[in-house]
């Protein structure tokens, strides 16, 4: 069976898209990023009650890695260019899917993500973001509404999960870029040592 | 002067808003913090204090209580008052005074 990995980050999108993968019978892996000191608990908790829900509605184990974020959300905090920050996050967040992926076995990877519902979900933004990773990227929702999107996540029990309270990223920048430069950003990524900070958060992920 | 706190807009946590807004210097704010004994995170443009409960406070003087209990936010709010010298909260009109009418 083929099998992918999932980015979940406790709202409202990513289990419906998880949901439209294991529908079509794709065996499916799922990573949180956790981004706790600058969320609280909420993401993670959701996330884990999300996968609950699929993984009683499709017999599937759906393993969660767990990756620890916060710390790289501080150093880009620290050292790169605010403006840019939500793409540089992503970046971080789809090398270390990657790189899960290829533990597991995986090859392809899977988002929530839809055009234009946040400033960072644009075109330029979304192929910034995913330049950092071989792998296909599978959008199931990209072409959805918001409405769409909400009536599945009724349907499935998840949207009374996704909407409880939460602290948001703190990390998000007052005026996040809507149009990323890729030189701008990868000229930012020389700042770091890109390869030591995804060893260190994949290393220090946990299975729940 | 700080404005009343109130739940944020996702509802997780209690903030409080300085009107107009300030300007900390967050190297002073972190090393007053540390001699408090309280762990920081420091980001820069923010720092994370592992107060009871956990609080984020910007250069603004924005402040963001991790609770949902806007007593211990309260509690919160009035040690860092003293420890980082903030200036004082609008009153709150919902509790009387002493021999007050509610």
């Amino acid at each position: 069976m083929t099998r992918g990995v999932m980015l979940m980050s406790g709202g409202i999108d990513s289990p419906v898209a998880i949901h439209l993968m294991l529908r079509q019978g794709y065996e499916m892996v799922a990573v949180h990023m956790d981004n706790r000191p600058f969320t609280d608990d909420s993401p993670l908790e959701k996330v884990v009650d999300h996968l609950g829900l699929l993984r009683a509605r499709y017999g599937q184990p759906i393993p969660l890695y767990v990756v620890p974020h916060g710390s790289t959300q501080t150093t880009l905090m620290r050292t790169t260019d605010r403006h840019v920050g939500c793409v540089l996050c992503r970046r971080f967040m789809w090398r270390s899917a990657e790189r899960i992926a290829e533990r597991e076995g995986a090859s392809f990877l899977v988002t929530g993500e839809a055009l234009g519902q946040v400033a960072s979900q644009t075109l330029s933004n979304m192929h910034s973001a995913t330049a950092s990773v071989r792998l296909p990227i599978v959008r199931p929702l990209i072409g959805f509404d918001k409405q769409e999107i909400e009536a599945v996540a009724k349907e499935l029990g998840t949207y009374g999960i996704s909407t409880r309270p939460g602290v948001c990223c703190q990390a998000v920048p007052d005026k996040p870029a809507t149009r990323s430069n890729l030189v701008q950003i990868l000229r930012e990524e020389e700042l770091l040592d890109v390869d030591q900070i995804i060893d260190d958060c994949v290393r220090k992920s946990v299975i729940l | 002067m700080y404005r009343r706190l109130r739940l944020c807009s996702n509802n997780g946590g209690y903030e409080a808003i300085p009107d107009p807004p300030l300007r900390l210097d967050l190297r002073v704010a972190r090393s007053v913090l540390e001699r408090e004994g309280i762990a920081v995170v420091d980001a820069r443009v923010m720092l994370i204090a592992a107060t009871d409960p956990e609080v984020t406070i910007s250069q603004s003087g924005r402040l963001l209580f991790k609770t949902r209990d806007p007593a211990a936010a309260e509690r919160a709010f009035g040690q860092l008052q003293r420890w980082l010298d903030l200036p004082g909260r609008e009153p709150d009109e919902r509790i009387p005074r002493r021999g007050g009418i509610a």
